[in-house]
């Protein structure tokens, strides 16, 4: 089985377990669109002021709720003993980190996927574009990559869920500012060219994080 | 023997020495500035770049040592980097301090969004992450990996984090803790006050290396 | 000499910081030469017995 073979088979395990059990997918997503709510209230008074808050607001909607759902896809490895069995099996460590990360990748997707169109009737803005759809799947990218590396360290320590958002979110800061900003502009109707700079600085924050942390993570889980 | 003792102790001479030159310096030597209205204290800044950088040095020291320490697996490495993030949050604290003392004359308010202060404030966390993960990960020698890992990938972050700062404070610009050129006199200052400080932190750093030498030492012996 | 007070302020925190992270390493030393007396202490009698 090719290296590809062998991640998209860790993925697929992946999908297959959450598909039954759908324990990230709809926890993440209840509280997802439980934030989304509460801060409508909280903000909703009047259009001008919900435009200005709804970046800042889906952002940190996005941001826990993917914190959420990365922890829980190790958890699940740690409890059921699953890491240990993946890593007797005959295959590079980085092949884990490929098959994880696009699990959470897609579980954030999926997440998303769902939480734009309430976002977007709840808020009254269009949130449904193409640059906004543009940068949140860059910003997912970012998260999952840098997000399955700090979530297979998270797991091997003692206090694990509280530890995943005090590690992983100062390194994700650059994602989260560039994304805010870069939505801001986005619903305001700006054009590409405003948003150059900031998918420039989304896009190379993926590019750079995937390749450290693929080039890092068999640290984290040798024996 | 003589010379043995000058060895040990010509860094730390030599940091008294330019930390008193320093001293003079941004007291007496200095020519006030009068640009932004509060003229004296602006000389926080001879303070505050010097604390900046030894910050940002301690944080490149982390890198390196922690790619040495995963090469390697010795934990000589895991010394330096441990040593070195512990002086580098002493003094990212130091820089966000004397950051905010200086904008309140300087602005009215205790804290601006200047891209070197919030970039500093994310790098404290990312370094409180690294001193905690060593805990969190319930063995030493697994939190010396995990830590590792951090000190690189933390560095790594560093300059996206402020790239994207600036972009953002490109289009909102706010007070910027520091701007303009620098005079002869001004420039000689810094220079000064930077070695000082560099000499400072090579110093603590040495001790605080062969303290945790000790340590290590010590605790195996116990084990026996 | 305008706002002296921030700049001492901040002169005083720096030193402030650095004294205490100095007192933190020499009690540090004083400690680990307790425990390597006690040591020293210990083993003599381990040789004899």
């Amino acid at each position: 089985m090719s290296t590809l073979g062998k991640a998209l088979a860790i993925t697929r395990k992946d999908i297959l377990s959450e598909a039954r059990s759908k324990e990230i997918v709809f926890s993440a997503l209840i509280f997802a669109i439980l934030v989304i709510i509460i801060f409508n209230f909280a903000f909703g008074a009047d259009q001008t002021s919900m435009t200005l808050v709804a970046p800042g607001i889906l952002w940190v909607t996005f941001t826990f709720a993917g914190v959420l759902s990365l922890n829980r896809s190790f958890v699940a490895e740690k409890e059921e003993n699953c890491l240990e069995g993946l890593m007797i099996a005959p295959m590079p460590r980085e092949v884990i980190y490929i098959g994880k990360g696009l699990g959470s990748l897609l579980f954030m997707v999926v997440i998303e996927i769902i939480a734009l169109p309430i976002f977007t009737v709840l808020f009254n803005v269009s949130a449904l574009s193409l640059p906004v759809i543009v940068i949140t799947l860059l910003a997912t990218i970012g998260f999952a990559a840098v997000g399955t590396l700090f979530s297979a360290l998270a797991v091997n320590t003692k206090a694990r869920d509280m530890v995943l958002p005090i590690l992983f979110l100062p390194v994700v800061v650059p994602v989260i500012i560039s994304a805010v900003k870069a939505t801001s502009l986005a619903l305001t109707g700006s054009g590409w060219s405003d948003l150059g700079s900031w998918l420039a600085i989304l896009g190379a924050f993926d590019v750079i994080f995937m390749v450290v942390s693929f080039w890092v993570f068999p640290f984290i889980v040798e024996e | 023997m003589e010379q043995n003792v000058f060895r040990k102790y010509w860094l730390a001479v030599l940091g008294v020495v330019l930390i008193l030159v320093a001293l003079w310096m941004v007291f007496l030597y200095v020519p006030t500035v009068t640009q932004d209205g509060h003229p004296f204290a602006q000389r926080i800044f001879y303070f505050h770049v010097p604390v900046d950088w030894v910050a940002f040095l301690s944080f490149f020291i982390v890198f390196i040592a922690s790619i040495a320490y995963l090469r390697t697996r010795d934990r000589k490495w895991d010394n330096i980097a441990h040593s070195s993030a512990e002086l580098g949050i002493i003094f990212t604290s130091l820089m966000l301090l004397t950051g905010m003392i200086w904008a309140r004359p300087a602005w009215g308010v205790y804290w601006v969004w200047d891209p070197r202060l919030t970039t500093a404030l994310v790098l404290w966390f990312i370094y409180v992450a690294y001193l905690l993960v060593r805990s969190y990960a319930g063995e030493e020698v697994r939190g010396a990996r995990f830590a590792a890992v951090l000190g690189i990938v933390g560095f790594i972050d560093v300059p996206i984090v402020a790239l994207a700062i600036v972009l953002w404070r490109t289009q909102h610009p706010a007070p910027l803790v520091f701007e303009g050129g620098l005079d002869g006199k001004m420039m000689a200052t810094l220079m000064v006050s930077l070695a000082a400080f560099t000499c400072l932190f090579a110093s603590l750093l040495r001790v605080r290396f062969s303290l945790r030498k000790a340590e290590y030492l010590l605790r195996s012996i116990e084990q026996e | 000499m305008e706002n002296a007070g921030y700049f001492f302020a901040a002169f005083a925190i720096i030193w402030a910081v650095v004294f205490g992270y100095v007192m933190f390493l020499v009690n540090k030393a004083g400690k680990i030469s307790r425990q390597m007396k006690a040591i020293e202490e210990a083993r003599p009698r381990r040789d004899q017995a």
